[in-house]
């Protein structure tokens, strides 16, 4: 019991600086989404409205946008992420020269902010100055211009989130690789499986705990992408890309709507939940009562 | 079922070579153990065989194909490796079916055959469990099983029963004997176990430091050890070794130990004043009331027979007794030999003379 007490002195200043910075914040963020508050209105004073914030949020066309755009690019660019970064750590794997210096700079999109890359990559696609679409025009006699295409803006921004998080993918599955036994690998072998079946029955459910935590990563940043977009976008053309961060932050800020705007944050933070709770019993919940 | 040619391999890690030229030719059916000591190739050679390792030089051939390029799943064999390389996220009765899944067996059938082979291992109670809910018996029972589910073309068990109580490896040498019988496939057989080696073995191959020693089969091992080495591997209790040298007396050879003892030999072309090492195994020293007097040291009773150690003048002699003896330490009793069971190394070279 002793040891106990010590673990919890020990303890505290990271409950009392996650309760300030963490719990805090959230219970006050869900406090004010049950009003009307728009501080730097001509009435400031935060009015208590019940449940009208959610009930407006379901028929919130806006929103409704906002979240099937936010959805489609999550799907898009985690998956993409994924697939590509366990192909990068199975590359990574093997050896070849210059191993060590490729996997060093392959991660160097990892320590560029969000804001910085998305500035790069509005230089390197804005229409006439950029070098994609030049290229893109040059040698496909393809027209790229995200400024007036819905398509190319959300395909610019899928392409851009892959660029930047799948070296994050690529890390933790090379970590999970390394660790991996070599003995299970072998007598697969032995027992007659090609690398397909290896891949399903063997490597795939080894690496599993792995890369749903992965999954859950980078399925939670995904859902709140607001920076890049906002620099390489602002949300448009029209609301093409308008993410649900986007709407977050354009509802709250120049609109000061912070009532709503909490709603809307609360609604997507529980959104995330229940689609990491999902993803985790689907994956994990199987092997746990799979019977003989 | 196929013949195995394993011809002048070599194997190199890197800079280290590990195997130095082995030829070993196993017939279509043969039960071959690999014997020797820790390090010396056992396993290494297993693994090429497998096609887990590559050969750096020479070939090795199954069922008159070379395979040195063909990889494993392609070769046709079933292992068990001595790390039992089990699949940790699947249950006792996936990992053992899993080459049958492998192998595109309808359910039915993989229920059937793992279910059998779970009843003959002792396993039908554990069919749910993980590996990790498993002791290092009843693990190295599953990756026997999922050896035997199959029908391979070769089997490969590298220390299969290592890890098993005396009753269980008895039981389960039996059934290796019996699945040998019935299905009459080549088997390749690690062990370090003298017994399992003796009994089982049509074939013994007796490895050290990467190099062959020799090659036939137990009795022949047993009865006429190539080497020093051999001949010390070869028998449990190991043989008693003693340095000295051929002399003449009354016209007769005998050895003379370094030490001056003296002890009868066999009919042999060994020269006088030939530096020699004598070797003698313990079951085969009469020790009773007659012939050259020794000093217990030591008795060793394991019930059905006696070990005694004893110095006879200056030499420790170890003898294996079937009989009880009353000896106590510090007792004396007297041993004969019988030259026909003398075996005589040239103290040089270590061979067989
Ligand atoms: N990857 C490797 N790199 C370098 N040397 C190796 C490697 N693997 C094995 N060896 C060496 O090869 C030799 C043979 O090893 P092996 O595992 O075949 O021995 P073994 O006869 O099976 O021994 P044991 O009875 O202890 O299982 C050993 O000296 C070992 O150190
Ligand atoms: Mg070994």
């Amino acid at each position: 019991m002793r040891s106990n007490k010590l673990g919890w002195i020990l303890l505290a200043p990271t409950l009392l600086i996650l309760f300030f910075f963490g719990v805090l914040p959230f219970v006050y963020v869900v406090f004010v989404s049950f009003h009307q508050w728009n501080p730097f209105a001509a009435s400031p004073e935060m009015i208590f409205n019940g449940a009208d914030n959610f009930r407006r949020i379901v028929f919130d066309s806006a929103f409704l946008n906002s979240l099937g755009v936010t959805v489609a690019f999550v799907l898009f660019a985690v998956i993409s992420e994924v697939i590509i970064g366990y192909m990068l750590a199975q590359a990574f794997m093997r050896e070849f020269p210059g191993k060590a210096f490729f996997r060093t700079i392959h991660t160097l999109p990892l320590i560029m902010a969000p804001i910085i890359v998305g500035s790069v990559w509005k230089l390197m696609t804005t229409p006439s100055i950029g070098i994609i679409p030049h290229y893109l025009d040059k040698w496909f006699g393809i027209s790229m211009n995200i400024g007036t295409s819905a398509p190319a803006a959300f395909f610019t921004i899928v392409v851009m989130d892959i660029w930047h998080w799948t070296p994050l993918v690529t890390l933790t599955l090379i970590a999970a690789l390394v660790s991996l036994p070599r003995d299970p690998f072998e007598q697969a072998q032995i027992d007659g499986a090609n690398k397909r079946q290896i891949f399903w029955h063997i490597t795939l459910p080894m690496i599993a705990p792995a890369l749903i935590a992965t999954v859950f990563i980078r399925l939670m940043d995904a859902l709140r992408t607001v920076d890049e977009v906002w620099m390489l976008t602002g949300g448009g053309p029209g609301s093409s890309t308008r993410f649900l961060g986007v709407h977050i932050f354009k509802e709250v800020f120049p609109k000061t709507n912070y009532g709503y705007g909490s709603t809307i944050s609360v609604i997507v933070l529980y959104l995330t939940i229940v689609v990491c709770w999902l993803l985790y019993v689907s994956m994990l919940a199987p092997r746990n009562n799979r019977k003989g | 079922m196929a013949n195995v040619k394993i011809e002048n391999v070599v194997k190199r890690y890197s800079n280290v070579q590990v195997m130095h030229g082995v030829d070993v030719d196993i017939e279509d059916g043969e039960f071959v153990v690999l014997v020797g000591p820790s390090g010396c190739g056992k396993s290494t050679l297993l693994r090429m065989l497998a096609g887990l390792e590559e050969i750096s030089d020479g070939t090795i051939s199954i069922g008159g194909r070379v395979v040195n390029d063909v990889i494993p799943k392609d070769r046709d064999i079933a292992m068990v490796f001595q790390s039992y390389a089990l699949y940790p996220h699947k249950t006792v009765f996936d990992n053992i079916g899993f080459p049958l899944k492998m192998a595109k067996q309808p359910d039915s059938v993989i229920k059937e055959k793992v279910t059998k082979a779970a009843e003959v291992l002792d396993l039908d109670h554990l069919l749910d469990r993980y590996p990790k809910q498993l002791s290092g018996g009843q693990r190295q029972r599953v990756a026997m099983g999922r050896a035997i589910v199959r029908d391979p073309q070769v089997f490969l068990f590298d220390e299969p029963l290592s890890n098993l109580d005396a009753k269980l490896r008895v039981t389960m040498r039996v059934e290796i004997k019996e699945l040998h019988q019935r299905l009459g496939t080549t088997i390749v057989y690690v062990t370090h176990d003298q017994i399992e080696a003796m009994t089982m073995a049509d074939k013994i191959v007796v490895m050290r430091d990467g190099r062959v020693e020799q090659i036939g089969s137990p009795l022949d091992l047993y009865d006429h050890p190539k080497n020093v080495f051999v001949a010390g591997f070869i028998g449990s209790p190991s043989m008693n070794f003693v340095h000295g040298t051929i002399a003449v007396k009354d016209g007769k050879k005998v050895f003379l130990s370094d030490h001056g003892l003296e002890l009868p030999v066999p009919e042999n072309n060994a020269r006088t004043n030939q530096a020699v090492t004598y070797g003698i195994r313990p079951e085969h020293i009469q020790v009773g009331d007659q012939g050259v007097p020794m000093k217990v040291v030591v008795v060793e009773p394991t019930g059905s027979e006696t070990q005694v150690f004893a110095k006879s003048g200056p030499e420790l002699i170890d003898a294996l007794v079937k009989d009880r003896i009353s000896a106590k330490p510090g007792s004396e009793l007297c041993y004969m030999i019988d030259p026909a069971n003398v075996h005589l190394f040239d103290r040089e070279t270590e061979q067989r003379i």
